[in-house]
């Protein structure tokens, strides 16, 4: 049998999972079977793909930093990478609000469905307003001491710690370039072979990608469904033109902004970069978290788009925290949505601060672990949309989440390309690569 | 401008510091100096508190795997090993019980410790430190009530926590009043992964480290060179972070500064009264290394040797204290050191080679005085007693953090805060005492060196080779 790429795998274990959820809605107690049996496959799946994160990032930003040579390109690399994630956010969020005024999803939504939304998810809203009230109580510089470990081991056992672990990494190379040579070869030779021990466990992890995705999907559609299907579908349908809206905004930062941004700085053609990202982007939409896609995002962009693995070892683990431009589009066409659904209108000056306040709230929550919702809730307030709102936009929460950590992660992409090609670390003869690694 | 020495410039931030805490209390400006410049002092804090582990981890471990030559000298060298520890823990002792005499820290206005009891309280429920380190609650008791700023009284716990709290305290109490070995019991980590992961677990981490060091001295040398390769340079890694973070330090010391003193005082008047129990703080350290260095040394010393007088071992030594009261590092004076105790104690070189070299890595009798003395002051500023167990705690921290320590900068300032987080107590207190440190470190250095020299003239004698005073 001739070996199918890994894309079309993955996208045929999606499939069959959708299937196979579908199916199991049908029939009684094949639902609980699925539950018990099926989606421990993809447990285990993201769990193995998360257990290999952190030491793939600290082992691939040492070698990286101390690769790149000297601390002057080291910071201007890191400025040009903090410039286009801000740049990214703010387009992504004008994508979204723009998107929104337009195809004005709140008015449609009849006035009865509004209390039902509200009185469904009373309990979560309030519960991610207290999460709010915790994040603005404290200094304005937390996000800053946040980044800083207080004890690197401990922040090495937490994923949501992944910026001190990038820290702590960025200080071991820089100190790394400055002590002896001989003294630090020995460390350097360590955490390069630890780099290609992982590379190779996350080529193993990738072997049960299109049972892992098989499995999500088709315990996310019963998950979804839960015990009453007919509602679920109800209440997903009466937020189909917000949804719906989303999903465009999300089309629009993949299928234009980004090509426009690679296309501008670099010589990738359009095709041959989704081609290079897609088992990453599927992965994303899969497991719908940034971390778990991590290696797997890293090993595409070095091998498949060229970018050099000092670029993609910075980059990328800091994009995975930090630049979220889904979720940043997300937040303004919510926001929007929830003004229009309760008759508010925004005006050009509260719009304007929509973008400034998403734009901080995503940089000042960087080190804060699932803060989509939370943030969203400072979003409102600085606007004086009633926090409660967000009531009415839980029900395609995660089918949405799924949309998001895609995007993210194309995000995440382009800056890598966009930071190698302007410091020269693209390989020209990345195309070469595409292509024979497809005849074989 | 430059040109100028890092210690100089780390001087001139201090000052700013100070007078940013004088100008910013008497302005009212405080809430600015929390919001804006405090956080680079937490941030300093925070990158020494991670540095700190593992160069303790890594320092311990290539000191003692370095100490080779003690096991080839055998007896010599057992003998080196346990002079220097007993001369170390006479030096702890006279510092306990000079600052629980003179109790320097109590000589503040009790309003202000007050105070500063109550803030420590809020620090430690907002890290969730788990109760105070003496189970009391000042913050429920309601004699303190009008100390109590508006933000503090939010702290101010339910009855249902507050006998959860209780609960805890007692827990605790019982564990170590049951078993008299529970401290020993406590040294032994139960899952080294966990020990180094937890900032309170130090003098486990430093067990495992000496373990270890050990044991790579006694497997064959082939099969340790790569471990003792990648160990040094990790050491070297940590050593290189602890310079760079030096670097900028003359701007996070400024901020610390600033944002401690706006944090424990609101008023000018408050402010000097900080700085006043320093004072009294600088007295008894000064007290306790002058009467190891002057007193207990020699008649250590005549105890053994009883040849030689008083006057004449000061008049032998004198050049090296000197030069350590000028550098403050015991490693640097070592040539002259040698050369005073080679030429003028009569000391054999084979014997000092050895002895000395070792007592700069390992033995630092004023510095551990100086943590212990200071540790307690810190927290009798801050209303926690104590008991004696847990001063011999922080005593047996800091003596065995000093292992190795001398080849770090700031070694003493690391030290410090690797002692007071281990004992729960915060590390953002070495602000405190850190403006009159680079003038007792000098101090401190000469008792180290004093230590030094008597150690290496003792096992010359015991040796029979001291034949100029036997």
């Amino acid at each position: 049998m001739k070996k199918l790429a890994l894309h079309t795998q993955i996208l045929i274990g999606m499939t069959l999972g959708l299937i196979f959820g579908m199916v199991c809605l049908e029939f009684e107690g094949l639902s609980g079977f699925t539950l018990d049996f099926i989606k421990p496959i993809g447990t285990i799946f993201i769990r193995s793909l998360k257990m290999v994160a952190v030491p793939l990032v600290l082992a691939s930003l040492i070698i990286g930093v101390a690769n790149i040579g000297d601390v002057s390109k080291l910071s201007r690399m890191g400025g040009k990478t903090l410039g286009i994630f801000v740049l990214t956010t703010v387009i992504s969020i004008t994508v979204g609000l723009s998107l929104v005024a337009v195809m004005k999803p709140g008015h449609k939504l009849p006035e009865e469905t509004r209390q039902n939304l509200m009185s469904l998810y009373d309990s979560n809203a309030e519960s991610q307003i207290s999460a709010a009230e915790e994040v603005k109580t404290r200094g304005p510089l937390q996000p800053l001491i946040d980044m800083v470990p207080d004890n690197i081991f401990f922040a090495t056992t937490q994923n949501g710690r992944m910026l001190q672990v990038v820290f702590f990494a960025i200080l071991v190379g820089v100190a790394l370039l400055q002590v002896p040579k001989q003294k630090g070869a020995t460390v350097l030779g360590f955490f390069n072979g630890i780099n290609d021990v992982i590379i190779k466990i996350v080529q193993y992890i990738m072997l049960i990608a299109p049972y892992g995705v098989f499995a999500l999907i088709a315990s996310l559609i019963i998950e979804i469904a839960g015990d009453n299907p007919e509602k679920a579908w109800e209440l997903l349908y009466a937020l189909l033109w917000y949804t719906i809206t989303v999903v465009i905004g999300m089309f629009l930062m993949m299928i234009f902004v980004y090509p426009i941004l690679i296309r501008y700085f670099s010589k990738i053609k359009y095709l041959e970069f989704f081609r290079g990202i897609r088992p990453a982007m599927l992965l994303g939409f899969s497991t719908s978290s940034s971390t778990a896609t991590l290696p797997v995002t890293m090993d595409r962009v070095e091998k498949q788009l060229g970018v050099s693995e000092e670029v993609s070892s910075f980059v990328l683990p800091l994009g995975a925290t930090i630049n979220m431009n889904g979720t940043s589009l997300y937040q303004g066409v919510s926001a929007i949505f929830i003004a229009q659904a309760m008759g508010l209108e925004l005006t050009l000056s509260s719009q304007i601060t929509i973008v400034l306040t998403a734009t901080l709230a995503a940089v000042g929550t960087a080190g804060v672990p699932g803060a989509g919702l939370v943030m969203l809730v400072i979003v409102l307030e600085a606007v004086g949309i009633p926090a409660a709102g967000i009531a009415l936009i839980m029900a395609p929460e995660r089918i949405l989440d799924m949309v998001r950590t895609m995007v993210n992660i194309t995000g995440d992409a382009s800056v890598a390309v966009v930071v190698a090609s302007t410091e020269g670390e693209l390989d020209p003869d990345f195309d070469k690569k595409l292509t024979t690694e497809q005849s074989s | 401008m430059k040109k100028l020495p890092i210690h100089v410039k780390i001087i001139f931030g201090l000052i700013l510091g100070v007078i940013w805490a004088f100008l910013s209390s008497a302005l009212g400006w405080n809430e600015f100096t929390i919001n804006w410049i405090d956080p680079f002092g937490t941030i300093f804090i925070r990158l020494l508190k991670f540095i700190a582990i593992p160069l303790v981890l890594f320092s311990i471990i290539s000191g003692v795997s370095g100490l080779t030559d003690v096991s080839k000298l055998g007896r010599l060298g057992g003998k080196t090993l346990g002079a220097y520890m007993t001369t170390t823990f006479l030096a702890i002792g006279v510092g306990l019980i000079f600052v629980n005499v003179i109790k320097p820290g109590t000589r503040i206005d009790q309003e202000q410790r007050i105070k500063n009891r109550l803030s420590y309280e809020v620090w430690l429920q907002d890290n969730q430190m788990g109760p105070s380190q003496d189970g009391k609650s000042y913050l429920n008791d309601p004699t303190y009530a009008q100390y109590l700023s508006p933000d503090q009284e939010l702290h101010q716990l339910t009855e249902a926590q507050k006998s959860d709290l209780e609960k805890k305290v007692s827990a605790a109490k019982e564990k170590k009043e049951g078993k008299p070995l529970q401290f020993l019991i406590d040294v032994v980590p139960e899952n080294i992964v966990f020990s180094i992961s937890n900032n309170q677990l130090m003098l486990q981490v430093i067990f495992f480290a000496i373990f270890f060091g050990i044991t790579i001295i006694l497997i064959p040398k082939d099969k340790a060179a790569p471990v003792i390769a990648f160990v040094e340079g990790i050491n070297s890694i940590f050593l290189k972070m602890v310079e760079l973070v030096m670097k900028v330090a003359p701007f996070f010391v400024f901020a610390l500064l600033a944002g401690v003193i706006a944090k424990m005082a609101d008023t000018p008047g408050e402010v000097f009264e900080i700085f006043l129990g320093l004072g009294s703080y600088a007295i008894t350290l000064l007290g306790g290394l002058f009467f190891v260095a002057f007193i207990l040394y020699p008649l250590i010393l005549k105890l053994f040797v009883p040849k030689v007088s008083y006057k004449e071992f000061f008049k032998n030594m004198s050049p090296a204290q000197f030069l350590a009261f000028s550098t403050s590092s015991s490693a640097a004076t070592l040539p002259v050191t040698m050369e005073c105790v080679e030429d003028n104690m009569g000391v054999p070189r084979s014997i000092s080679s050895f002895v000395l070299p070792i007592g700069a890595t390992i033995n630092m009798d004023g510095t551990s005085l100086h943590q212990a003395v200071a540790v307690i002051f810190m927290a009798q500023l801050h209303m926690v007693d104590l008991t004696f167990a847990q001063q011999l705690t922080i005593v047996l921290t800091a003596s065995l953090a000093s292992i190795g320590a001398a080849a770090v900068p700031s070694a003493g300032l690391i030290m410090m805060i690797i002692v007071l987080q281990s004992v729960g107590l915060n590390p953002a207190w070495v602000a405190i005492i850190f403006p009159i440190d680079r003038p007792l470190d000098m101090c401190r250095t000469v008792v180290n060196v004093t230590g030094d020299a008597t150690v290496s003239t003792l096992i010359a004698k015991s040796e029979g080779e001291l034949t100029k005073y036997s």
